[in-house]
């Protein structure tokens, strides 16, 4: 009989604590796109090992930042925020470095950073020509620094990236890229019927990465072809 | 009712009394003045500071140093399986966050060697014990401190013991900048050197102390020089609190030359058998370094003794590596799979100064990973070792390759067989009988005859080679926790050998004839004959292959920089030997390069070269980048 009250009295204590311990959940959220400052279109990213965004939550000190991934179309959303003050700041991006700037975020908040990648992957094609898949493209660098290598990435999963394949080709620049030169990678299907599986579709994407210190690799869209 | 005031009564009298009974020695603790007034005391009290050593040795593991505690069961999972020298039999992780920390025991160190170091001055001995003393305290600190430095850049430096009256916050004390560590660093290192006596034994000497900044001065330079191919980003970056410039690269490997230099020239220390007759005994010489240390007095600068069995004494590398077939009753043995990878690196005696890939198919090609293919025309060999014939002898010291002896038994490592119409089962357990004859799969019927493949247990290994260096050989295992006992060299000649070539060959300065020969002469007693030119390629190579699984090289990966291009979506690989049954009656084998069954490509994030530093909440330092 004690036991069973001494139990009570330990599960009234407790629940009726739990009113006063609760905060609320985070109700506010961000997103936005990442928008190329020249072509208006949005910015290819990577899903894992990409771009981030780092935000900085005002009103603790010290205060571990949060980061963000952004999705490989150049679009991202986080949804759940608590309703504050951040300093936000995109970090280790694919594009010219952005300052931070502070934002007051409440309920859905919308940010679009609109900046210069420093690779335009230009008129990409990536297709079937006999047993090897071609990738064909011209690069359109905004900074000075070499490219160091550009690359074609296999999955078959749509967010391939070059974090994020089955299988990579690709070549080592380091040489500032010439705008006329049309660029080809190229992945041979034979000698990696392994890992590309005929019978089977896989997503195509093709890559540059600049040599600027932590910088991602710049993208095209990913292209889907069946093997 | 009665109780209660008998309580109260108590709790009077109690607090009445106070004063004076807190003044009484408490009788359960030693007094500083009994522990340090009395040389024994010292001495008793220096083993403590020996234990806490941050030394990587047979009980260093992810989690920390000497985990060698009651029950260690962490799977025998090692620091060289997240580099490129192992796998693990089951596990297949990599570099994560909370791995290899070492901040609060560091710190504690710090605090007990602060508190040696307060005292010398009032002890009761002469000066050359005195001497002796700091020099010692001073080679303790300098290690902690590269121990820190190495794993979190700029730390807080504790100069002096602090003394708390009442203001934690006063006590606390802001990272440094990582070259002012490094500094403080070689400061510690030549007080040790200036110090300590030049006599050999278990304890730090002059030599020690050398060797330490050997070592930490060529991971400072390395840092400063390769510092570029890994820029981070952050506040910890534009406070220096992580990274060197590399104006000062060689200024760092000219430190670290002049103290490998200085053990060198002192005729105190050489390479342990330098001249074998032939491979075989070449590579018997190797494994007897490590089987025994102190053999190999005249190589072994620092020795870590591992002399009693039991708890906190013993370690657990004979019950984890040894291969199945020695198990003698462990249930989980067999756990060290040195990676093809690793195989590969060792050089041919035909083609010296070159890497020789294991060549398994008739076109020579090593870099398909694709599997078996009835169609490839492989190489038939005799015996499942006899691909390794010219192979380097400290191959054959480090790993036991399939169908090599251990304790007089055949280590059967075999991952399957090719059926007569060409179609083969690997890593499956079965059997075929063709005329009279059955054949396995794993190369013996029963999971106690064969050493490799087959999952059972988490016992085999799975790329084919397993682990010799180190192991036990003289004896059965005991089948139960730290059970042995084969002490650890932390410091030995032939690395700073290496030390002293790979700060000639990056800085581009010193004594380039000095350096070729340090290099070649560990070659030669590896059963090489003639010289390769020292190149940075060259140097590194020989480093992996010298130091493996010796903890080098997961810090090789880290102060080059190197790591993040070294395993950036990267498979490691494994050798299955396969029987031949094409070929009956003659009993042929065929090898095939493939990638580790059941494991992961491996990325290492840049901010992995740091560790996160702990508890910035209440210790309110400036956290490492991306943490």
């Amino acid at each position: 009989m004690k036991n069973i009250m001494l139990i009570s009295l330990i599960v009234v204590v407790a629940f009726s604590s739990c009113k006063k311990d609760n905060y609320d959940g985070p109700t506010a959220g961000l997103s936005g796109k990442f928008i190329d400052a020249k072509t208006g279109e949005l910015v290819q990213q990577d899903i894992i090992r990409g771009t981030q965004i780092e935000m900085i939550e005002h009103g603790y000190d010290p205060v571990s930042p949060q980061f963000l991934i952004v999705k490989t179309d150049g679009t991202y959303d986080n949804s759940l925020l608590f309703a504050n003050t951040y300093t936000v700041r995109p970090v280790r991006g694919n594009f010219i470095t952005l300052e931070s700037q502070e934002l007051p975020i409440t309920g859905k908040t919308v940010l679009d950073f609109t900046v210069t990648p420093y690779i335009r992957v230009l008129s990409p094609k990536v297709e079937r020509v006999g047993t090897k898949i071609i990738a064909t493209f011209r690069l359109e660098q905004q900074v000075v620094n070499e490219v160091q290598k550009i690359g074609l990435y296999a999955h078959s999963d749509s967010r391939v990236g070059e974090p994020m394949r089955l299988l990579a080709s690709e070549k080592q620049l380091n040489a500032v890229s010439n705008p006329a030169t049309t660029y080809s990678v190229e992945i041979d299907l034979p000698s990696n019927n392994t890992t590309l599986k005929t019978g089977n579709s896989y997503y195509f994407r093709i890559g540059a990465l600049i040599g600027v210190g932590e910088a991602k690799l710049n993208y095209a869209p990913a292209v889907k072809i069946a093997i | 009712m009665k109780k209660y005031i008998w309580l109260c009564c108590l709790a009077t009298f109690n607090f009445a009394g106070c004063k004076k009974i807190l003044d009484l020695q408490p009788t359960d603790k030693i007094q500083a003045s009994v522990i340090f007034g009395d040389p024994q005391g010292v001495k008793i009290y220096m083993a403590n500071l020996y234990f806490q050593l941050p030394i990587e040795d047979f009980t260093y593991f992810r989690q920390g140093f000497n985990q060698n505690g009651g029950d260690p069961n962490n799977g025998g999972f090692l620091p060289a399986m997240v580099t490129d020298e192992a796998m693990h039999t089951e596990f297949g992780d990599f570099v994560g966050d909370n791995d290899f920390q070492w901040w609060d025991q560091g710190y504690k160190l710090i605090r007990d060697v602060n508190l040696l170091i307060d005292v010398i001055p009032t002890l009761d001995i002469d000066a050359t014990e005195k001497a002796a003393l700091t020099g010692e305290s001073s080679f303790i600190k300098a290690f902690a401190y590269f121990a820190l430095a190495k794993r979190y850049g700029g730390v807080p430096l504790m100069k002096t013991s602090q003394v708390y009256e009442g203001d934690a916050d006063a006590l606390k004390v802001p990272r440094s900048t990582e070259k002012e560590t490094w500094d403080y660093v070689f400061e510690l290192c030549d007080l040790a050197i200036q110090n300590l006596g030049t006599e050999k034994g278990r304890r730090a000497s002059k030599w020690t102390a050398y060797a330490l900044k050997s070592r930490a001065a060529l991971h400072a330079a390395s840092i400063a020089k390769f510092g570029n191919l890994a820029p981070l980003s952050g506040n910890a970056v534009t406070q220096k609190l992580v990274g060197l410039e590399a104006s000062v690269a060689n200024a760092y490997y000219k430190l670290s030359m002049d103290a490998s230099q200085a053990i060198m020239t002192s005729g105190q220390y050489s390479l342990f058998r330098p001249t074998p007759a032939n491979p075989t005994e070449a590579a018997e010489n190797y494994r007897m370094i490590f089987q025994d240390p102190n053999g190999a007095s005249s190589e072994a600068i620092f020795i870590k003794g591992f002399t009693l069995p039991g708890n906190n004494q013993g370690h657990n590398y004979d019950i984890w590596f040894q291969p199945a077939q020695a198990a003698n009753g462990w249930p989980h043995p067999g756990r060290m799979n040195p990676t093809l990878d690793l195989v590969d690196v060792y050089e041919n005696y035909t083609t010296p100064g070159l890497s020789s890939p294991v060549v398994t198919t008739v076109d020579g090609n090593t870099t398909d990973y694709n599997g078996y293919s009835a169609a490839k025309n492989y190489i038939r060999y005799d015996n499942t070792n006899d691909i390794f014939k010219d192979k380097d002898a400290r191959l054959w010291g480090t790993t036991i390759l399939p169908g090599t002896n251990w304790k007089n038994t055949p280590i059967i490592i075999q991952a399957g067989y090719v059926k007569p119409d060409g179609s083969a089962v690997i890593r499956t357990k079965d059997q075929i009988t063709i005329g009279t004859e059955t054949f396995h799969t794993y190369g013996a019927a029963s999971t106690s005859q064969y050493s490799g493949f087959d999952t059972y247990g988490g016992n085999n290994t799975r790329t084919g080679f397993s682990f010799r260096k180190f192991m036990n050989q003289s004896g059965p295992i005991v089948p139960g926790w730290n059970q042995s006992t084969t002490d650890f060299i932390e410091f030995r000649y032939a690395e700073i050998l290496l030390n002293y070539a790979e700060a000639v060959i990056e800085s581009g300065t010193g004594d380039v004839t000095t350096a070729a020969k340090a290099m070649n002469d560990i070659r030669k007693r590896a059963g090489h004959t003639g010289d390769i030119p020292l190149t940075s390629a060259n140097l590194q190579r020989e480093r992996r292959v010298e130091l493996a699984f010796e903890n080098k090289r997961f810090w090789d990966l880290i102060r080059r920089r190197e790591y993040h291009s070294q395993f950036n979506n990267r498979m490691m690989h494994s050798l299955l030997p396969l029987q031949d049954l094409r070929a009956l009656p003659a009993k042929k084998y065929i090898f095939v390069r493939v990638n580790v069954p059941n494991s992961n490509p491996r990325t290492f994030e840049p901010k992995s070269y740091y560790r996160y530093i702990p508890g910035i909440g209440s210790n309110g330092l400036v956290q490492n980048p991306q943490y």
